[in-house]
């Protein structure tokens, strides 16, 4: 994890252990590290659940049980590569597999509905600059919001992004740009109609 | 707005605030979960030997000392004879080796799971 979460280490602090310590200590039975792991991304996993799902019940519910998932294999998971990459993707699969229920569920039981929501454009409006990006984002298409989500959480890191999605570099690449130009023309209009 | 203030921006955007009790939930089902008080295996042993006793007791109370005395000499010849059997042997012993082999070298969850169940009752 880049900027957001990866914390300098402090003069006169104990080093914190790394990830795949904490997986292997986890393994050998010692729950604390998993417990440390958790603490670590719980709040990055669950703002990737809520930002691709946008409902709280349902980001709870897809945070728990990608945890849920990865204690289960702890095992499978390769040592040498990063927990944060490893966790977003089971993650991202669990809010996919949502996703699709909902979908599915929709296209069921709720045939033709009129969408009353306001346009993103009347979103953003009149709101401060963090709660207008994060409206701005929550506008997106699905793709471009989960690889901007993952941008945020990630940093430049495209190859761990592409981990993520399953998706090459280049697609990763080219719907960041997309996003961030969608982002931009939209936080753009905003700050017009306001002024 | 130009691309490197929106990158900005997207890089220092706060985290989502997670509901309350959501970690203490989550490690609950996980790292914290209680271990239940007996094992697979334990409750099969205990079982067999519950049923060994209960039947012993039948046993007394309906026959006597004598029945008690019977069956046990009854049980104990079939064993002597079925051990003293060289191909019953052979074909236990081919069984328990297949068996161990499996167990070891395909990385089998029982043996597995007791080695951890182990080292985090030493990690205690």
């Amino acid at each position: 994890m880049s900027a957001l979460l990866a914390e300098a280490p402090r003069p006169g602090v104990r080093a914190q252990p790394e990830d795949g310590d904490l997986v292997a200590m986890t393994l050998r039975g010692n729950s604390e590290a998993f417990a440390t792991l958790v603490e670590r991304y719980d709040r990055a996993v669950y703002h990737l659940a809520y930002r691709t799902l946008h409902d709280v019940e349902e980001a709870r519910d897809a945070t728990q049980e990608a945890f849920f998932k990865a204690f289960r294999s702890l095992r499978t998971f390769k040592p040498g590569s990063k927990f944060s990459t490893w966790i977003f993707a089971i993650t991202y699969h669990a809010c996919c597999d949502r996703l699709n229920r909902r979908k599915r569920y929709a296209s069921e039981e709720l045939p033709e509905r009129a969408d009353t929501a306001p346009g993103p454009e009347q979103r953003v409006i009149a709101l401060d600059e963090a709660s207008r990006l994060r409206a701005a984002i929550d506008s997106l298409p699905e793709k471009y919001r989960t690889v901007v989500t993952l941008f945020h959480l990630q940093g430049r890191q495209y190859e761990e992004i592409a981990n993520v999605l399953g998706v090459p570099m280049g697609t990763v690449k080219t719907h960041l740009f997309r996003a961030k130009e969608q982002l931009r023309r939209l936080l753009t209009a905003t700050e017009v109609t306001e002024s | 707005m130009n691309m490197d203030e929106l990158e900005r921006a997207l890089l220092e955007l706060p985290l989502e605030e997670p509901p309350a009790g959501l970690r203490a939930s989550i490690l609950l089902a996980t790292a914290y979960r209680p271990q239940p008080a007996f094992s697979f295996l334990e409750i099969v042993t205990l079982g067999t030997l519950g049923a060994v006793a209960l039947w012993l007791i039948v046993l007394l109370v309906s026959g006597g000392g004598s029945l008690f005395v019977h069956t046990l000499g009854a049980i104990s010849s079939v064993l002597s004879r079925t051990l003293s059997n060289a191909a019953t042997l052979a074909w236990l012993a081919a069984g328990a080796a297949t068996a161990l082999w499996l167990t070891v070298f395909t990385g089998s969850q029982p043996l597995a799971t007791a080695a951890h169940r182990s080292a985090r009752r030493d990690s205690r």
